[in-house]
């Protein structure tokens, strides 16, 4: 069943049409679902940043992200600022930088006067799942939560005097990479010169 | 000549396993199998994928031109993963999340092909199906006794749920690459092995 150079190059063209068509259509109707994923769940991990986390399902977290969240320029870069009453109660500061695999996108949650950490989230990243990925566990995350911020003072992971960070097991790479880059966030950003 | 489902089911499960007797689909064996529920995700998404190709392929089997019918293979093959890649994402959000760059690398997994080459382009699409599902579950199987092994030592987790009770020491080597080379390089020796005294057997 030799078949022609014609019929190989129609049936290349009609199946690919096919293809794309299906595929579109699939994007298309998925599109709606996967945007509000996307949106709740950077909205979800913003408010856990500021300490937020109790349980709510998507649309309460839309609802209290847009009630209690104000965006703000901190030193050029677009955070937010957590308010309860109209009262400023926290910051959300967003850092970014490169890890082992990719760049880590997050945001640093640091009290109303950036003495303190309130939380750490990732809101994109791309490392090794099981590995450098449990950088989006739970456990390690809980971790950065009422840290110290001084200035000239950096992070680093093991038993301190007032604080304990521990790296990831078999993701040393990943790890130092997070601190690293929220250390650099903490300078630049809050002791820039330009918010104190 | 086509084969009755329970023999299909068979061999892909046990005796000509994709990955322990055809040394397919490797790359992924090595990589997500350090947790049980990323094997699983990848498991199910490979099973699924070369079932749903290998169904579509054997379909139009006799229009395919034959010189291009690789390129064919590889197009069906991607349209299916993104439409996975596009399920997860909707529907199962923190999995996809979870894995990440593993689903765009379902269409790298060689089983599938493998499938769409041997078996798929020769047979009706019914048995074709069941060949390429139960392929991704032989699959899938071996990933979850290698991940088994794997997380226990590692992370003295099963299925993230803490099976430490002894507080033993984890074994960091067992999270990474090669531990579970070791691991599917034992399986493979044991089936191997169990196979070649067969053929002793036989032909004495």
């Amino acid at each position: 069943m030799k078949k022609g150079h014609i019929y190989t190059f129609v049936f290349m063209v009609v199946l690919s049409a096919i293809l794309v068509f299906a595929l579109a259509f699939a994007y298309e109707g998925f599109k709606p679902s996967i945007a509000n994923n996307t949106a709740s769940r950077e909205r979800r991990a913003i408010l856990d940043a500021v300490g937020q986390t109790q349980a709510r399902s998507d649309d309460e977290v839309i609802d209290a992200f847009d009630a209690a969240m104000k965006p703000v320029q901190i030193a050029g870069q677009n955070a937010y600022e957590y308010l309860e009453n109209g009262e400023t109660k926290a910051y959300a500061l967003p850092f970014h930088g490169a890890a082992l695999w990719g760049s880590v996108d997050g945001y640093l949650g640091v009290n109303a006067d950036m003495s303190r950490t309130t939380g750490i989230v990732f809101t994109d990243q791309n490392e090794t799942p099981g590995l450098g990925g449990r950088i989006d566990e739970t456990w390690y995350k809980e971790q950065f939560r009422d840290l110290p911020i001084e200035d000239g003072r950096i992070l680093t992971y093991g038993s301190h005097d007032d604080y304990q960070i521990d790296a990831i097991t078999g993701a040393t790479q990943t790890s130092q990479a997070i601190l690293r880059m929220v250390n650099a966030m903490i300078q630049s950003v809050i002791f820039s010169g330009e918010v104190k | 000549m086509a084969d009755k489902p329970m023999s299909i089911i068979k061999t892909q499960l046990f005796s000509e396993n994709q990955v322990l007797r055809q040394v397919l689909g490797i790359c992924s064996a090595l990589a997500v199998t350090n947790s049980m529920n990323n094997s699983l995700v990848m498991g199910l998404g490979v099973s699924f994928v070369t079932g749903l190709s290998s169904m579509t392929l054997s379909a139009m089997r006799n229009i395919i031109p034959r010189r291009v019918r690789m390129l064919v293979q590889t197009l069906i093959i991607a349209v299916y993963v993104i439409f996975v890649d596009l399920t997860l994402q909707a529907f199962l959000p923190d999995i996809s999340k979870q894995l990440g760059p593993y689903v765009g690398l379902i269409i790298t997994n060689c089983i599938i092909m493998g499938r769409a080459e041997a078996y798929a382009q020769s047979n009706p699409p019914i048995p074709a199906l069941i060949d390429g599902f139960f392929a991704g579950l032989g699959y899938t199987g071996v990933l979850l006794i290698v991940s088994l092994i794997r997380e226990v030592l590692g992370f003295g987790t099963i299925l993230g749920m803490n099976v430490n009770f002894f507080g033993f020491e984890t074994w960091t080597i067992a999270i990474m690459p090669p531990a579970a080379f070791f691991i599917i390089g034992a399986l493979i020796w044991g089936l191997s092995a169990r196979a070649a005294k067969k053929t002793v057997a036989t032909t004495k």
